[in-house]
């Protein structure tokens, strides 16, 4: 599901199925090399999410994309963005990024973090093998929360 | 000279027209997109869309075929691609939506191995026959889709879905 009102409506029906938020943390920069850096970086995981929600649409709802300068507290963003998807009832919580600070992150929350890969220029059925490559990373990480239960 | 002046009440009179068209337009505009907006859009898979699978390599085992097509998805807009598992029953090419009737997970061909030659729904475990139909006890209340096909040139193409027809 997406965050968008209609998904929402289903996600609130069906809460019982609908358990997992999926959260894509994309830093943005401004400067020199970093702009270019992270817009690629931001392609590459829009994209990637966008791939996990279509193959697992019926149960995890993938967030609009927190984006945060590397001035901002990661502390802050991670635990006021956890609260909320807490109280709006999900189960389990995954956050996905391509920014390595946020590895120390990994012991208090599930953080999902793979190297970005430049898209930009990539033929559609290269990038479509690439994604899927990279949704192969995902899945255990993802099942093996879900099957403990 | 004093002709070519703007005079106060000309300046006004152009400002405030040009000032109300424009905030007119902002309304209107809006209105004009939601009424014209459901004929212009295009439907995805509204037609046939060609995948580089030759119809002489399939089986009587569900394959992947991806076909890729332009899609607006919330804020993203992209090329999205898509998959239909594909497979032949005698001569009739039989190519399924992936998209599981319970709440829209993609399904696969023998994706888990206590459930062979099955479709299987890793979200919540839901199951299908070969030809689409819903195992009974899995909460899919449907059968898959079914994509509409033809064959041109030896390569298969992919057109809407429909309800199944094979169960
Ligand atoms: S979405 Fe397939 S079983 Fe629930």
């Amino acid at each position: 599901m997406f965050w968008t009102s209609k998904d929402i409506d289903e996600f609130l029906k069906q809460k019982e199925f609908i358990d997992t938020a999926l959260v894509p943390l994309v830093i943005l920069e401004g400067k020199d090399l970093g702009i270019k850096q992270s817009a690629s970086g931001a392609e590459f995981l829009m994209s990637l999410t966008n791939f996990i929600e279509q193959q697992f649409k019926g149960r995890i709802v993938l967030t609009s994309p927190i984006t945060y300068t590397a001035s901002m507290s990661k502390e802050d963003i991670i635990t006021a963005i956890y609260d909320e998807l807490v109280a709006a009832g999900f189960k389990y919580i995954f956050f996905i990024t391509s920014d390595h600070e946020w590895n120390r992150f990994t012991t208090n929350y599930d953080m999902i973090w793979l190297p970005s890969i430049p898209l930009g220029d990539m033929d559609e059925k290269v990038k479509q093998s690439v994604l899927s490559d990279q949704l192969r990373q995902v899945i255990p990480v993802l099942s093996s929360k879900w099957s403990k239960q | 000279m004093s002709n070519n002046r703007v005079t106060r009440r000309q300046f006004l009179n152009y400002t405030l027209t040009g000032v109300g068209g424009f905030m007119a337009a902002g309304m209107l505009m809006p209105m004009a997109r939601f009424a014209v907006d459901p004929i212009l859009q295009k439907k995805a898979g509204g037609d046939f869309v060609p995948t580089d699978k030759k119809a002489s390599e399939l089986s009587d085992t569900p394959v992947k075929v991806d076909f890729t097509f332009e899609q607006v998805d919330a804020w993203y807009k992209s090329k999205v691609t898509n998959t239909a598992w594909v497979y032949k029953d005698g001569d009739k090419i039989i190519a399924l939506s992936p998209v599981c009737k319970h709440l829209g997970c993609t399904v696969n061909w023998d994706g888990n191995k206590d459930f062979k030659n099955e479709f299987y729904c890793p979200c919540h475990g839901g199951r299908y026959e070969k030809n689409g139909k819903n195992v009974a006890g899995t909460p899919p209340l449907g059968p898959l889709d079914e994509f509409e096909v033809k064959v041109k040139d030896g390569l298969l193409l992919i057109g809407k879905t429909r309800a199944n027809t094979l169960v």
